[in-house]
C-alpha cells in the first residue's frame, strides 16, 4: 500500500519486494522469449507445451545472413558431404543456400541493418546539433512570440506519422527523395528536432548564465562563450538527448514502411518480412530481432541515469 | 525566462564578432525554417489535394470537388467507427498503463538490493521497436503454441483473431510496453515527497489509506498528469501495434485507416482530407496538453 | 548563412548516398516480388542467367501484406528501383492505366508467346483492356492438402460411414468437405476439421470466399459492365458465404487472421485434417524437414459445389517491365530468355509453377511432385477477383463486410453481402 518507510513496516516491505520480483519477472518474460527464440531449433520455437530451457544453437543466425530456398526434392548426398558445417545445418532444416557459381548469396539483413545505422546516426547528429543551438537561442534571448514558436515546435511532434507521410510522399516524388537515405534522414531529423529543442532547453536553462557573463567580461565573444563554456556544461544533456533521438529513429516503422523500398529500407519494416516463405520460421526472425534490439538494450544500460530527463521531455527537473 | 543580454547593438559583446541579435537569429531561424519546410509546407500542399478527387496511382489530374471528401468522410460510419475504436483503445491502454505503472512505482519506492538494476530492466520494453514487439506478441498470444495461454492455463482462449478480444489484447501489449514510462514518472514524483510528511502522519497515527490519499497522491498528481497526457497523445496516434498484430475492422484505429486509404487504396485526395480531420483533433488535444504542461511546470 | 551550410551538408550527403548504388555494376536487373518460396526459386533461376550472361539479377521481396503498397509507392513515384515487378493479377488495371507497365503486346507477337503459354494464364496474368502487360511467371491456384493417415484409418473410416452413410475419402463436393471437417473437429483431442483463409491485411479472406462463391455458381459481379447488385448478393452467394462461416467453426482456435503461413503451420503441427492453401506453398508440406507428416500428406483440387460447378481462386503472377526502368532492353532480354522452353523446364524443375503449355501438360511435370497433378487440374478451373484500377478499395470493402460475419457470426450473410453490394456500387460508379 502506502509508501511509509518507517521501520515497523518491515513485514510490508518484504511483501512489496517479493511483489517487485514477480512483476519484474513478468515484464522480462516476453523479452526472454524474443531473445531465446533466436537460439532455438526450429521445432522448439513452436513446441507444445512451450519450451523455456533448451540447448541453444547458432543455426538461426546462419539463416538470418543467407539467402535460402525450400528443398523440393531430397538433396544431393555428394553436395551435402562437401558442404561446410554451417551449410549442413541448412540442409538439415530442409533448405539449401542459394549460390551464384560457388559464392553464397547473403540475405538483405546486413544491408538493412547498415541503413538503419546510417540513417539513425546522421539524423540524430542533425537533430541534436540543431536542437542544441536553437535551445540556446530560446534560453538566452527573448524573441517576439516566443511562446507561440515553442508551441509550434512542440506541435510538430504531435502529428501522427501517417498524416505527414501523405504530403511528404507526394513532395518526395517530385524531387526524387523517395527511397533514399537523405529522404528518411530529413524526416527523422524533423521528427526529432522538436523533441531535441525542448529537452535541450531544459538543460541549458539550468546552466547558470553567470558563467557566460564572466567569460564575456574576460573578452570572449558570444560565440566563443557558447562553444567553450555552455557546450561543455551541457554535455550530459546532449548525450541524453542523443540517445533518445537515436532510439526513436532506430525503432521508427511507419515512415520507413511507406517511404523506403529497395535502397534505403531500414530494419524495422524488414524484420517482419523475414517471417518465412512456406512456414513461419520464428527462429530466423528471432535472430534478426535479437541483433536489432542489442544496441538499444546496451544504450539503455549505459545511460540509465539520464533516462528520466529524456522520456519526460525535460519536464522534470532533478 | 532567462534574459541575459539586452539586444541593443551597442552591447559590449556585440562590438566584437557577431551581435547577439545575429546569433539569436542564426540559432533559431534555421530550425524554424526547417520545421516549416518539412512539417508545415507539406500540410499546406496536401490541403489543396483534400478538396480534390485524386489518386496518385493513376495518370489522371486531380479534379476539384470542393468539400465533397469532407462531407463523405464525416458521414461515413466506418470513419466514425475508426474514431470510436481509437477512443476505446486510448481509454483502455492509457488507464491500464497508469494503474500498472503507478502500482509498480509504489512497490519500487523503498530501499532494496539491486534497485537500480531492477528499475533499468523494467524500462526495457519501452525502448524496443513497436513493430518487432507486435510481431513477437503474436507468437506469445497464439493459443496453440504460444506461452501465454499455457502459462496462465487459458487453454484455447482466442486473443487476436476474435473481433471482440483483439483490441484488448493489443492494449495489453501496449500496457506492457508503456507502463514502465508511467512508472518512471511516478517514481520521480514519489521520491520528491518530503519524508517528514510521512513521519508527521505516523505520529498522528494516520491510517495507510489516509496517508496515501492525502499525502502521496496529491504530491505525485502533477507528474501523473504529465504521464497521462503524454500517453494519451501517443495512444491516439497508434499505428504499429494494431497494424502488425491484427488487420481487422475491430482494431482499425484512425491511423491504420489513414494508412490503408492513402497507401493501399491510393485515394490520395480523400486521405488528405481525413489527415486534416485528424490534424484538427490532434491540435486540439495538443493545445490542452501544452496548457496543462505549463501549469505543471509552474509549480 | 548557416542555413546555406546546412543545405550544403544535406546536398553533399544526398549526393554521397545517391552515388552509392551507381557504384554497382551497370548490368544489374532488379525484380520485385512477395516473400514466398517461388521468389527464391526465381532467384535461383536468375542465378543461372547471371552465370550465362554476366548480368546480375536480384529478386527483392517483401511480405504479402505490404507488397501492394511497396510496389505502388515506387511506381507512383515513377521510381526505377525495380526494373521488373511480378505483379498480382488484380493489379493489371492499375498498372496499365496508371502507365506503370510497359505494353508487351508486340513482344508477345514477336515471340509467339500466345501459343507458348496456357491461354487461361495469358488471359488472367497478362491481359487488360485488350493489351498484354506481363509474361506469366508463376501459375497458381487455391487447393487443399489433407492427412492421408487420418482419412485411411480403418476406425475413422468405419465411424465416418456409420455417421454420414458414405465412405470417407477425398471430398467429392462441398457437402462432403463440410462433413469431413465436422467429423474431425475434436477440440478435446487437439484435432480440428480444417484450416481456412481469413486474413484481412490483403486478399486472403477474399480468395477463400470467392472460391466458394464461384463453386456455388455465383459471381462477384459483371466484370465487363461493373454491375454488382443482384450478383454479389445473389441467393447462391449467400449460401456459399453461410457455408464458409460454418467451415470456420471447424477451424483451430485463433483462426480469424490466417493466411498461408498459419494454414501450413496448422498442418505441420498436426492440428487439422485439411488445409486450404495456394499450391505455391505446398513444397514446405512435402518437405520432411519442415513437415513431420510429409509422407502422409495428400493434395486435392477444390471440389465442386452443389450444382456441379468447380472453380479455384486464381493465384499467381506475371512479370511486367516497369515503365520507369532505365534498363528496359536488358529486361526484355531476360524475358526472352525466361520464355524459352528449356528455361521453363528448368523453372518447373526448381519448384516454379510454369505456365508453359508444353511443360505444364507433360507427364514428367505432372508426376514430379505429389501435388503437381492437383495443380494441373486446378489450373483448368481458375477464376479471379476484379482487376479494375480500384481493386484495392473493392478488396478492403469486402474484408470489412465479411470478416465480422465469418469469424464472429456478427449479422447474417445476406446483410454482409447486401452491404458489400452497396459499397461496391458506390466505388465502381466513380
Amino acid at each position: 500500500m502506502a509508501v511509509v518507510r518507517a521501520p515497523h513496516h518491515k513485514a510490508l516491505n518484504r511483501v512489496a519486494i517479493a511483489a517487485v520480483l514477480v512483476v519484474t519477472l513478468i515484464f522480462l518474460a516476453p523479452i526472454y522469449w524474443i531473445g531465446s527464440t533466436a537460439f532455438k531449433p526450429r521445432s522448439v520455437a513452436t513446441s507444445v507445451p512451450p519450451t523455456v530451457f533448451f540447448t541453444p544453437e547458432i543455426t538461426p543466425f546462419i539463416k538470418l545472413f543467407t539467402k535460402r530456398v525450400q528443398l523440393t526434392k531430397p538433396y544431393d548426398p555428394a553436395a551435402y558431404e562437401a558442404a561446410s558445417w554451417w551449410e549442413k545445418r541448412i540442409y538439415d532444416g530442409g533448405e539449401r543456400i542459394l549460390k551464384v557459381g560457388v559464392s553464397i548469396q547473403l540475405s538483405q539483413y546486413p544491408n538493412r541493418f547498415m541503413n538503419s545505422l546510417i540513417i539513425a546516426v546522421i539524423s540524430t547528429l542533425l537533430a541534436v546539433s540543431m536542437g542544441t543551438i536553437t535551445a540556446y537561442g530560446f534560453s538566452r534571448f527573448t524573441m517576439a512570440g516566443e511562446g507561440d514558436l515553442l508551441f509550434f515546435i512542440l506541435s510538430t511532434r504531435m502529428l501522427p506519422p501517417v498524416v505527414v507521410a501523405i504530403p511528404m510522399y507526394l513532395m518526395y516524388r517530385e524531387v526524387g527523395f523517395n527511397d533514399t537515405h537523405i529522404g528518411l534522414i530529413i524526416l527523422y531529423t524533423a521528427f526529432n528536432l522538436s523533441f531535441s529543442v525542448w529537452l535541450m532547453k531544459g538543460f541549458i536553462d539550468e546552466i547558470p548564465k553567470e558563467y557566460e557573463e564572466a567569460a564575456l567580461v574576460d573578452g570572449y565573444t558570444r560565440m566563443q562563450a557558447f562553444f567553450r563554456i555552455v557546450l561543455p556544461e551541457a554535455t550530459t544533456g546532449i548525450a541524453a538527448t542523443a540517445v533518445f533521438c537515436f532510439i526513436t529513429a532506430w525503432n521508427e516503422y511507419a515512415f520507413a514502411l511507406i517511404m523506403t523500398n529497395r535502397r534505403a529500407q531500414t530494419a524495422p519494416p524488414f524484420i517482419p518480412a523475414q517471417i518465412g516463405s512456406g512456414i513461419t520460421d520464428w527462429t530466423a526472425i528471432g535472430a534478426g530481432t535479437f541483433l536489432f534490439l542489442l544496441p538499444v538494450a546496451i544504450f539503455t544500460f549505459a545511460l540509465r541515469n539520464h533516462l528520466l530527463r529524456g522520456v519526460t521531455f525535460g519536464a522534470i527537473r532533478k | 525566462m532567462a534574459v541575459l543580454a539586452t539586444l541593443d547593438s551597442g552591447s559590449r559583446a556585440a562590438a566584437r564578432g557577431w551581435s547577439d541579435l545575429a546569433i539569436r537569429n542564426l540559432f533559431i531561424i534555421p530550425t524554424i525554417a526547417f520545421l516549416i519546410v518539412f512539417n508545415i509546407f507539406p500540410l499546406i500542399y496536401s490541403l489543396g489535394y483534400s478538396f480534390t478527387e485524386f489518386r496518385a496511382s493513376l495518370n489522371k489530374p486531380a479534379v476539384f470537388v470542393g468539400l465533397q471528401n469532407y462531407r463523405d468522410l464525416l458521414s461515413d460510419p466506418n470513419v466514425w467507427r475508426n474514431f470510436t475504436v481509437t477512443a476505446k483503445y486510448v481509454v483502455v491502454s492509457v488507464s491500464g498503463q497508469m494503474i500498472v505503472g503507478f502500482g509498480i512505482a509504489l512497490l519500487l519506492n523503498r530501499a532494496f538490493p539491486l534497485k537500480g538494476l531492477v528499475t533499468t530492466l523494467l524500462l526495457l520494453p519501452m525502448m524496443l521497436s513497436a513493430a518487432v514487439v507486435g510481431l513477437f506478441w503474436k507468437l506469445l498470444y497464439d493459443p496453440s503454441w504460444g506461452p501465454i495461454n499455457y502459462a496462465l492455463g487459458l487453454g484455447k482462449f482466442d486473443w487476436l483473431s476474435n473481433p471482440d478480444h483483439a483490441l484488448y489484447a493489443i492494449a495489453i501489449t501496449d500496457i506492457w510496453m508503456w507502463a514502465p514510462f508511467v512508472m518512471l514518472l511516478s517514481l520521480a514524483g514519489l521520491s520528491a515527497v518530503p519524508q517528514h510528511l510521512y513521519e508527521a502522519a505516523a505520529i498522528d497515527r494516520a491510517g495507510a489509506w489516509y496517508t496515501f490519499t492525502r499525502i502521496t497522491l496529491p504530491l505525485v498528481a502533477p507528474l501523473l498528469l504529465i504521464a497521462l497526457i503524454f500517453r494519451t497523445m501517443e495512444a491516439f496516434k497508434t499505428f504499429d501495434l494494431p497494424f502488425i498484430m491484427s488487420g481487422q475492422a475491430s482494431t482499425e484505429t484512425i491511423a491504420v485507416r489513414l494508412y490503408k486509404m492513402a497507401f493501399q487504396e491510393w485515394q490520395t485526395g480523400r486521405s488528405s482530407a481525413l489527415a486534416y480531420i485528424v490534424l484538427i483533433v490532434v491540435l486540439a488535444i495538443t493545445n490542452i496538453y501544452v496548457k496543462y504542461l505549463n501549469k505543471v511546470k509552474e509549480r | 548563412m548557416l542555413r546555406k551550410s546546412w543545405t550544403g551538408l544535406l546536398a553533399g550527403a544526398a549526393f554521397a548516398f545517391a552515388s552509392l548504388p551507381a557504384i554497382a555494376s551497370a548490368e544489374e536487373l532488379t525484380i520485385f516480388w512477395a516473400e514466398w518460396d517461388p521468389a527464391n526459386y526465381l532467384q535461383e533461376l536468375a542465378n543461372i542467367y547471371t552465370a550465362e550472361t554476366g548480368v546480375t539479377v536480384t529478386v527483392q521481396t517483401t511480405p504479402w501484406s505490404d507488397f501492394q503498397t511497396k510496389t505502388f509507392a515506387e511506381l507512383n513515384a515513377k521510381g526505377d528501383a525495380y526494373d521488373m515487378v511480378v505483379g498480382d493479377s488484380q493489379w493489371l488495371g492499375a498498372g496499365s492505366t496508371g502507365g506503370h507497365y510497359v505494353d508487351l503486346t508486340p513482344f508477345f507477337e514477336k515471340n509467339k508467346l500466345n501459343e507458348i503459354f496456357v491461354p487461361a494464364t495469358v488471359k488472367y496474368y497478362a491481359e487488360y483492356g485488350g493489351k498484354l502487360w506481363a509474361v506469366p511467371v508463376e501459375g497458381d491456384a487455391n487447393g487443399w492438402s489433407y492427412r492421408k493417415d487420418w482419412f485411411e484409418d480403418p476406425k475413422e473410416m468405419a465411424d465416418f460411414k456409420a455417421k454420414y452413410g458414405y465412405d470417407l475419402g477425398v471430398p467429392k463436393d462441398y457437402k462432403q468437405l463440410r462433413d469431413i471437417a465436422e467429423f474431425f473437429y475434436r477440440p478435446d483431442q487437439n484435432r480440428y476439421g480444417l484450416a481456412l483463409y481469413t486474413q484481412t491485411s490483403y486478399d486472403a479472406l477474399a480468395m477463400g470466399v470467392e472460391q466458394t462463391i464461384f463453386t456455388y455458381g455465383g459471381d462477384l459481379g459483371d466484370y465487363a459492365t461493373g454491375q454488382v447488385d443482384g450478383i454479389i448478393n445473389s441467393p447462391q452467394n449467400v449460401e456459399a458465404l453461410e457455408l464458409y462461416r460454418e467451415l470456420y467453426t471447424f477451424t483451430p482456435p485463433n483462426w480469424g487472421q490466417a493466411f498461408f503461413l498459419e494454414n501450413n503451420q496448422a498442418f505441420t503441427e498436426g492440428l487439422v485434417a485439411m488445409s486450404m492453401n495456394y499450391f505455391a506453398f505446398f513444397p514446405a508440406l512435402a518437405n520432411k524437414a519442415t513437415n513431420p507428416y510429409a509422407d502422409v500428406t495428400g493434395y486435392f483440387a477444390n471440389p465442386p459445389g452443389p450444382t456441379g460447378k468447380q472453380h479455384a481462386a486464381l493465384g499467381g503472377q506475371g512479370l511486367s517491365i516497369v515503365t520507369y526502368s532505365k534498363k528496359q532492353d536488358e529486361a526484355f532480354k531476360f524475358l526472352e530468355w525466361f520464355s524459352r522452353e528449356d528455361v521453363q523446364k528448368k523453372w518447373a524443375d526448381l519448384g516454379g509453377y510454369t505456365n508453359h503449355a508444353a511443360v505444364l501438360s507433360s507427364e514428367e511435370f505432372r508426376k514430379a511432385t505429389p501435388y503437381n497433378e492437383a495443380f494441373y487440374q486446378s489450373m483448368q478451373i481458375v477464376k479471379d477477383f476484379w482487376a479494375v484500377p480500384s481493386f484495392a478499395d473493392l478488396l478492403f470493402q469486402m474484408n470489412d463486410r465479411i470478416h465480422p460475419y465469418v469469424t464472429a457470426g456478427q449479422g447474417t450473410a445476406k446483410e454482409a453481402l447486401d452491404g458489400l453490394a452497396a459499397d461496391w456500387n458506390a466505388t465502381l460508379k466513380k
